[in-house]
């Protein structure tokens, strides 16, 4: 009598209470990663701004927070910090997205001196921020390990940007020696320091002027050696970026879009099946194709996939494409020869990660293991094997796909 | 699935909800940060529905938002094409070849029988239907107690008795619901926005009408305690116990002995899974759909005017007659929304959002309120709830009993149907004694630190003066609409908590009513079958339309005590369903051990350890 209630009621439960295996409260994984985290940071950037815009129009900002009775910031402090903050905090975004260690460590430096605005005013538009800053740092040092990559500069970014800082301390320190030469005198530090920016940046308010002979050689040195080294600076820093965009443009990754990679399958080569494949992985995870192969890299560009031109036997290459972080592998170019030497690379890469190879030929799957596939396919076979079954049972192939042995793991 | 046929409408809400959400969420955002230069150009009635177009719109976006971002072809141009090859005639054939029509037609045809008895004779029906509530109340009111004290007990023995360990499905079936999936669902299914309206409002109504029991002088300071000590007795225990009783024997019968999911599978033992389909049973799930839209759609209705009359009373301004109308009318969008895309999706998110609120809002109360006060007044309440726990429950003290304790017991009865096989449905492969902890102990848990938090605060303001809440019920008729405003004025952030207690409103009423649409869905779907989306879209919108009607002829309150004596056949109910479960398992279920006994066990074994342990060493 049970069975055959089972059978019509089991269905109806399953298909309303249990459409899929495990119902998690959050999906964990999926929102404390290294993305979210930037994206929390960027939120909480945004927060920063609006609130300080509106601490900014208010006339007096209240200070009714907890901290105002141990530290006592200046008025200025609480009404500008917010939106100063959010000016650091973008480029500190900017650069956490490329994974850049230093952006990493101002963050944690720059969050919890944030936090201290919204806990010394503690109106009610400060609650978000100060709730946006509570779940960011916990998930920023959670990812802490994500945040890997160091600061390349070229010899000319820092020989321009040292050039900038001595210019900028010997500047200041220069204008406040020589205080009592200049109009509105005797000059502050701070006014040394208003002074030389104002200099360097070519504004020259003119509200402080050197009036002595000496004042106006060193005016006009801070004015050489200063614009030249702001000038050379923008060119230096900004020069990468627009060859990079260009690089894009012919249809190779650059590295900022590949450091972003995380959990992602490796293609390596390009060959009969690799289209299908992508179509298959595309909507599960983010896959990047290696190829040396020109015409297909530019059609996979085309059509919006991640490309490296390279060749996919050169480690180096697979680096570039992260493989020490890549979930899982796929060898499956038409040359079986090539796909060893790649599965060698790929293993001596990362030893941990999955590998899966097709082979062209049914003899080489053993060979493919033995260098390092944990699955290896044959396509061919599996074609055999199906066209044989359709034909004696009469169903569609892919219904016998659930129980091929060859293909290892084939759908869920 | 259920979700899949309507795929392609949901893309299309999506697509719709976006830029609702964005624009109005972008409004929302400039009047919170730069309340003084755009504060003036919009009317306080403009901010209430600009923040509840942007609350709901994200409700509802993140209801349709698909379970993995892996199904990213657009369905919405196939959906179209469908659209124009479809017939509507065949589509509305297959509607109702789905439907039993007995669980159907009669829950539809009462309800349309009340409203037209109410259109047309308004007085003597509420009359007649308050008569008869008061009656049963008064009279019934012992079988209420005794079937609430009952269930405690069983519950209790559950818990620690060796019946605990039975496993609700295979052996090797593993919780598909991780444990706060399974808290949150069940808390949030099983509580509505009464739990909000009353938190501060209930206690506060003790204290003002103290407990005949007590006996304390009205607005003395031992009236407070009292107060608090009933308010933990009407949302403690006793009352999620009746959810455990119902659910219990439900989802053991259905994971066990395969009989299908519906309430009256509570009668397993006495007709057998086959006999399910008898008069008898499916009489049991007619009145579980009765009873579940009558209470979610009389809570719907009496919600919405509560929330606008709160609203109206902070920021005076004015609905009109049309403004519950159009707040039912988006909450019913947000909850068929919620319920048509399923439990993992909908149901799940919005019940998370709702937890979420809820914690943060309760964070807030412990950071701002009088700390101090509620502690102690908490811990000596808790105290006195467990030493009065037995007296209480079997006091039968006249009217004010009838009125309060059996009022609130019929009342949790009625949504015992609807909450119970909810619980039933998620609880495969939990064990019993997990399943009775989720539904009582752990839920209990957080509405009696609500209770405290909330009720503790308001007597707190109210006895030092803070703010004169019972002088601004009294002034607006006594409604328990408006307790929460005064309070929080009384607090720092003030607005930060108006809000936060607006959205937990809505949110509380819509878990409870997306989950019952999917239930009175399943009721209604013949045996077998899943319900489609079509049919939890339609139990959906008949519940907001019963809600609408009540709100357009009057009547929300007789409707709901209509709804509410329904809880006496199912108080009844529950007591069979314990003695059919009992029968079941004293025949079947044996060799389990109580946690007592094995706690007794483990006493003796280091105990003896210690007694010989010392003298070897000596």
């Amino acid at each position: 009598m049970a069975d055959a209630s089972d059978e019509r009621t089991e269905p109806a439960l399953e298909e309303v209470f249990y459409p899929v295996d495990r119902i998690p409260f959050v999906e964990w994984g999926a929102f404390t990663g290294g993305k979210s985290t930037v994206l929390l940071v960027g939120a909480v950037t945004i927060l920063s701004f609006l609130t300080g815009l509106s601490n900014l129009s208010q006339s007096m900002p209240a200070m009714d927070g907890p901290l105002s009775v141990f530290l006592s910031l200046p008025a200025g402090v609480v009404q500008f910090g917010g939106v100063l903050f959010a000016f650091v905090l973008s480029a500190v975004t900017v650069g956490l997205q490329q994974r850049k260690v230093v952006a990493f460590r101002a963050a944690l430096v720059l969050l919890p001196a944030l936090a201290m605005l919204p806990l010394t005013t503690l109106q009610t538009t400060d609650i978000p921020l100060l709730l946006g800053i509570t779940v960011t740092y916990p998930l920023l040092l959670r990812n802490r390990a994500q945040f890997d990559q160091s600061v390349d500069f070229s010899p000319l970014q820092i020989a321009s940007l040292s050039a900038i800082g001595g210019v900028g301390l010997y500047g200041t320190v220069g204008a406040y020696a020589l205080r009592s030469e200049f109009t509105g005198d005797p000059l502050t530090w701070s006014d040394a320091v208003y002074f030389v920016i104002v200099t360097i940046a070519t504004v020259g308010y003119g509200d402080f002027a050197p009036t002595t002979a000496r004042a106006r050689w060193f005016a006009l040195s801070i004015i050489l050696f200063g614009t030249g080294a702001f000038t050379v600076a923008i060119g230096a820093l900004v020069g990468p970026v627009i060859e990079s965009r260009m690089a894009t443009a012919f249809g190779i990754m650059t590295a900022s879009e590949l450091t972003l990679l995380e959990d992602h399958v490796v293609v390596l080569g390009y060959g009969g099946m690799t289209d299908s494949l992508l179509e298959e992985l595309d909507d599960e995870t983010e896959p990047i194709v290696v190829t040396d192969d020109a015409d297909a890299a530019a059609m996979l560009d085309d059509a919006g996939l991640n490309v490296l031109t390279g060749d996919p036997t050169d480690e180096a290459v697979l680096s570039d494409a992260r493989i020490g972080s890549a979930r899982g592998v796929v060898v499956g170019s038409d040359d079986d020869a090539q796909d060893v030497l790649a599965i060698l690379a790929a293993r001596s890469r990362n030893p941990d990660v999955r590998i899966v190879a097709a082979a062209t030929e049914a003899k080489h799957v053993t060979k493919f293991e033995t260098v390092g596939a944990d699955e290896v396919v044959n396509p061919r076979s599996i074609g055999g094997t199906l066209l044989g079954r359709s034909v004696l049972d009469g169903s569609a192939p892919d219904t016998n796909l659930s129980d091929l042995d060859t293909s290892g793991e084939p759908r869920k | 699935m259920p979700t899949s046929n309507g795929s392609g409408i949901e893309a299309i809400v999506a697509k719709l909800l976006v830029p609702v959400a964005a624009a109005s969420g972008a409004i929302v955002f400039v009047g919170f940060f730069f309340r003084d230069f755009v504060g003036e150009a919009v009317t306080g009635q403009g901010w209430v529905a600009i923040s509840l177009l942007f609350f709901g719109s994200g409700l509802g976006y993140l209801a349709v938002l698909p379970y993995r971002i892996d199904d990213d072809d657009d369905p919405s141009r196939g959906y179209l094409l469908r659209v124009r090859r479809t017939n509507l005639t065949a589509t509305l054939r297959e509607f109702a070849g789905n439907q039993d029509p007995l669980t159907m037609g009669v829950p539809a045809t009462v309800f349309a029988a009340f409203l037209l008895l109410q259109a047309a004779f308004p007085t003597r029906t509420s009359a007649v239907v308050g008569d008869v509530a008061d009656t049963v109340l008064l009279v019934g009111g012992p079988l209420f107690l005794a079937a609430i004290l009952l269930a405690v007990c069983y519950c209790a023995f559950l818990l620690l008795g060796p019946w605990g360990d039975i496993k609700l499905g295979d052996p090797e079936t593993e919780p598909a619901y991780t444990y706060p999936t399974y808290f949150t669902l069940v808390f949030t299914a099983g509580i509505a926005a009464g739990l909000v309206f009353w938190g501060p409002a209930e206690a506060l109504f003790h204290y003002r009408t103290p407990p005949p029991y007590f006996g304390a002088q009205p607005g003395s300071a031992a009236a407070a305690g009292d107060a608090l000590v009933y308010t933990l007795f009407h949302w403690g225990v006793s009352a999620w116990s009746a959810y455990a009783v119902i659910g219990v024997p439900i989802a053991y019968f259905v994971y066990c002995r395969g009989a299908p999911l519906r309430v009256a599978t509570l009668l397993t033992p006495f007709l057998g899974v086959d006999g399910l389909d008898s008069v008898w049973g499916r009489l049991v799930d007619t009145l579980a759909v009765f009873a579940t839209i009558g209470g979610i759609a009389t809570s719907v209705a009496l919600v919405s005017q509560q929330f606008l009359a709160g609203v109206a009373f902070k920021w005076d301004v004015a609905v009109g007659t049309a403004g519950p109308l159009v707040f039912v009318g988006g909450l019913t969008l947000i909850f068929v929304l919620s319920g048509a895309t399923g439990i993992h999706r909908g149901i799940r998110r919005i019940a998370g959002v709702n937890i979420v609120l809820f914690g943060l809002f309760a964070l807030l109360l412990v950071a701002l309120g009088p700390r101090q006060y509620v502690a102690e007044q908490g811990v000596s309440a808790l105290g006195r709830y467990a030493v009065h726990f037995v007296p209480l429950s079997l006091h039968t003290g006249g009217q004010w009993v009838a009125d309060s304790t059996i009022w609130n017991w019929s009342w949790w009865f009625s949504w015992a149907p609807f909450a119970g096989l909810f619980v039933a449905a998620l609880s495969r492969g939990r064990r019993v004694r997990t399943v009775v902890f989720t539904t009582v102990v752990a839920t209990s848990a957080a509405t009696v630190v609500w209770f405290l938090l909330l009720g503790g605060t308001t007597l707190f303001v109210q006895q030092r003066g803070e703010a004169d809440v019972l002088g601004a019920i009294a002034a607006r008729g006594g409604s328990e609409a408006v307790a929460g405003f005064p309070l929080l004025a009384a607090l720092p952030l003030s607005e930060l908590l108006v809000f936060l207690f607006l959205a937990l409103i809505v949110v509380f009423i819509t878990t409870s009513a997306d989950t019952s649409t999917l239930v009175v869905a399943i009721l209604a779907t013949k045996r077998g079958l899943a319900p489609t989306t079509g049919s939890i879209v339609f139990w959906g919108v008949f519940q907001g339309t019963v809600a609408v009607a009540v709100l357009l002829v009057g009547g929300a309150e007789t409707l709901q005590a209509l709804a509410v004596l329904t809880g006496g056949p199912f108080a009844v109910i529950s007591l069979i369903g314990i003695a059919g479960l009992t029968r079941s398992w004293l025949q079947e279920e044996r060799g389990h051990t109580s946690l007592v006994v094995r706690a007794f066990r483990r006493l003796p074994t280091v105990q003896t350890h210690h007694d010989i342990d010392p003298p070897k060493e000596d």
